[in-house]
This record gives C-alpha cells, structure tokens and sequence, in this order.
C-alpha cells in the first residue's frame, strides 16, 4: 500500500477505537506504562516536560517580546524582519520556532492568526494553545467569518480596518504584534507586557487597554 | 487526504467557547500525554507530516468528538502498530509482550533543558530557480492534490498573490515516510470576496503557505 494511501491507517484506528479503555485518563495510563516497560519512556522526563509547558514556556515569553518591541524600534524591525533570530536574542529558541514569523496590526490592518487543517501554533513564544484554537468552530470560522469571531470576542473591528487572516498551512508559525495603547508612554517593559494578552497575540483581540491592572 | 480535518470555511459549529480558563491543561492526564508526546522514543522515521497524516486518518466522529490530546493519543497507538512496536492488546492493557528493537534509548530528564531549547528546521538547500516571484498572480490545483496535501479545500481552484518565497521546505505530501523532498514555499493571499459568497464588500484577505506544486500561473 502507498504510504500516502488514505486508507492505510483505517484498519489500525478501528481496532484501537474498539480495544483501547473507555476514558481518555485510562487510555493515557496504558500508554505510559506500556512506554515504560517497553523501555521507551522516563517519566521524570514527562514530569519534566510537564513542569517546562506549566511554568516557564507561555504567553508571557510573547509579552515580553511584544514590549520590546514597542520600546525598542531596532528591535522591533529585526523581529519582523526574521522572528527566528529576533526571539532567539531572548533565549526563547524552542518548539516550532524555527520558522518564526511576525506580522504587525497598524491603525488599518488587523492580523489572526488559525490553523485550519490542524492546530499549529507558536509554542516557543505562547506554550500550550488553548481549547478554542484547537476546536473545530475557530478553525471553521476564523478564515470565512472573521469578524464575527473577533465579535464573540468582544472586539468590534470597523469596516475601514481590513482583516488578514494567516493560515498557517506550512511549519512557518504566525504571531500578532498588536498596537501599542496609547496612554502607555514612559511605561517599563514589564509593566506593558503585563498589559499584552494570549488573544491579542493570536489576533482574537485588537484593542489593548492601559487602564485596569496593568499599572500598579 | 480530504477528511473533517480541513474544516476551513465550514459553516454549523456555533459559537466559540471564549470564557475557558487559561491554564494550558484542563486534567491532569492531558498534561501527562504532553509530556509522553515530548519524551517518548520512537522509530527514527516518524515524521510531523506522518503524525499529520495518522491523527487526520481518524475516523471522523472521533476526530471531531475527541478531546485534542485524546486524539493525539490514539495518533501515537496507531504510530506504534503501523511501525511494529506495539500492538492493539499490549496498548489496551498497558502490558509489553516484549521489546522493540533499533529504537534508541528515551529522553532523560537531564536532557529536557536542552530539548526545549531545540529548533527543527524543514527549509533545505535547493539549486532549482523558483517558478514565482511576489506580486505574481496564481492559481490553485482545482482538485488539490492526493495523499497529504496542505492545500485546503476552500483555497482549491481559486486565484491569488504571492506575497513571499521563503526558499524550499520540505513538502508534507511526500514526507510521510521521510523522504524529506523540498519545494519552493510561498506566502499566497486570496481576497476574502474569491474565497466566500458571504464577503462581499469586505476589503480583507486569506494569507495560506503555499508549494510550488500546487501553483500554476493565473
């Protein structure tokens, strides 16, 4: 059978769907042990792996290099001009981040990102994506309706501003840098990261607002 | 192949869950299975296209009914049959019947802090000129490609812009089983208004990574 024959894996996805325990929770618990016994899996690495996306790879790592480049305008052309290198400089090298770009909203144009044949995602800069860029309606949704996504997200975008939507068909990652809020001047970098959201990065939310929690 | 999984455009699925918490992992046996996907050993010529391929063979209601890490799970089952290190009865009972061989020896724990820092890169060298240039107008395969194929279904047939060359990257269709066979990848856009009977009047537009080989002149 060709390896790209559409049925090849029919057959072995039947079987597992039949065999294999009722729960998810049940399911992954026989893998690992059947891993571990077969001598292909350390959990201490899995503890590890699981400690790296909870506590040290995320959303804040796209903050601080949205912040940068608001303050830093030499920075700023050097991510859009090669994202892989710039975020490199930060030490936020890692999963799927090889071909790294990113693309920056300005008064009229607004940038969301999706991944409509899979889940793809920016994992180096914004870890684990959430359950909503992995379900089906964002991913039906975002290229056809793109503005009645970003209403359910409380965003308004007016006619003027013209939506790009990036699917990210290849193992290039998309990521949004949003406008900076106006009534932010002479803020640090940590006190406008703070102010940067997960959604603003992915493009689910335009307008970032200095008010609120981001000073304090 | 042309599976649920090319969900681009498709209308029915409501409203987006926008309220979800942002812990990345919603049970715990989510993260575990993160973290066995970044840890486990495997045949040297599992590729992400083949992973692709696998989790998109799924039946259809299971991949559309299917928490994602559960559907990644039975990607990995499948992976482990297909490659002969695994069988159904070992998986469904946790049980090992006997271990595989030529499959070098797992991630340590040690060895994450360097594992996380690690980049694969899927541009290639290449010598062969590219077809386009940015600016060019191009048109789609009408019936997309067979096997695996990342041309969608709502961008087959239709008429765009290249925006960017980014060099050969290795083209998925025949990265299944490893080849690793490159071609020119370009950033393509399409107006909102070739793409869907609901855009009209509406200025905005679908970028998709596009190969060559999906391209003819428009």
């Amino acid at each position: 059978m060709a390896h790209d024959d559409p049925h090849r894996f029919e057959d072995i996805h039947h079987d597992l769907h039949e065999h294999l325990p009722s729960e998810p929770a049940l399911r992954v618990k026989a893998l690992e042990s059947l891993l571990l016994e077969k001598g292909m899996l350390d959990p201490a690495a899995v503890d590890a792996w699981i400690a790296v996306y909870t506590e040290e790879i995320g959303p804040k790592r796209g903050a601080t290099v949205v912040a940068k480049a608001w303050l830093d305008p030499a920075f700023r052309q050097r991510l859009l001009a090669d994202g892989t290198a710039a975020i490199s400089e930060l030490g936020f090298e890692g999963w799927a981040g090889a071909h790294f770009r990113v693309v920056e909203n300005t008064p009229a144009i607004h940038n969301m990102v999706v991944c409509t044949l899979c889940s793809c995602y920016p994992h180096a800069v914004l870890g684990i994506p959430p359950n909503w860029y992995k379900s089906a309606a964002y991913r039906a949704r975002a290229v056809r309706d793109p503005r009645g996504v970003l209403a359910e997200f409380g965003e308004t975008v007016p006619d003027a501003v013209a939506i790009r939507v990036w699917d990210s068909t290849s193992e290039l990652r998309y990521m949004v840098l949003p406008e900076r809020p106006a009534g932010t001047e002479g803020w640090s970098e940590d006190e406008l990261a703070a102010l940067v959201t997960r959604n603003a990065m992915i493009g689910t939310e335009r307008t970032l607002k200095p008010a609120g929690d981001g000073r304090r | 192949m042309d599976s649920v999984h090319d969900l681009g455009g498709r209308q029915g699925f409501g409203p987006i869950d926008t309220k979800e918490s942002d812990e990345p992992f919603h049970a715990p046996w989510e993260a575990r299975l993160l973290g066995i996907a970044r840890a486990m050993a495997r045949p040297a010529d599992w590729t992400i296209d083949r992973f692709r391929f696998v989790r998109e063979s799924m039946d259809p209601i299971d991949y559309l009914t299917r928490r994602y890490y559960d559907q990644w799970l039975q990607t990995y089952a499948a992976l482990m049959i297909d490659s002969g290190v695994a069988t159904v009865a070992e998986l469904a009972s946790g049980k090992s019947a006997g271990k595989p061989q030529g499959i070098a020896p797992p991630m340590s724990a040690d060895a994450v802090a360097k594992a996380k820092r690690g980049m694969a890169r899927f541009d290639r060298p290449s010598e062969a000129a590219p077809k386009f240039a940015p600016g060019d107008a191009v048109v789609t395969l009408r019936n997309g490609a067979p096997g695996h194929t990342r041309l969608p279904q709502y961008a087959r047939g239709r008429t765009g812009r290249v925006e960017h060359h980014h060099g050969a990257h290795v083209l998925p269709d025949r990265n299944i089983d490893g080849s690793g066979h490159a071609e020119a990848l370009y950033t393509v856009s399409f107006a909102a208004t070739e793409l869907w009977p609901d855009a009209v009047g509406r200025n905005d537009r679908v970028y998709l990574d596009l190969w060559e080989s999906y391209l003819a002149r428009a």
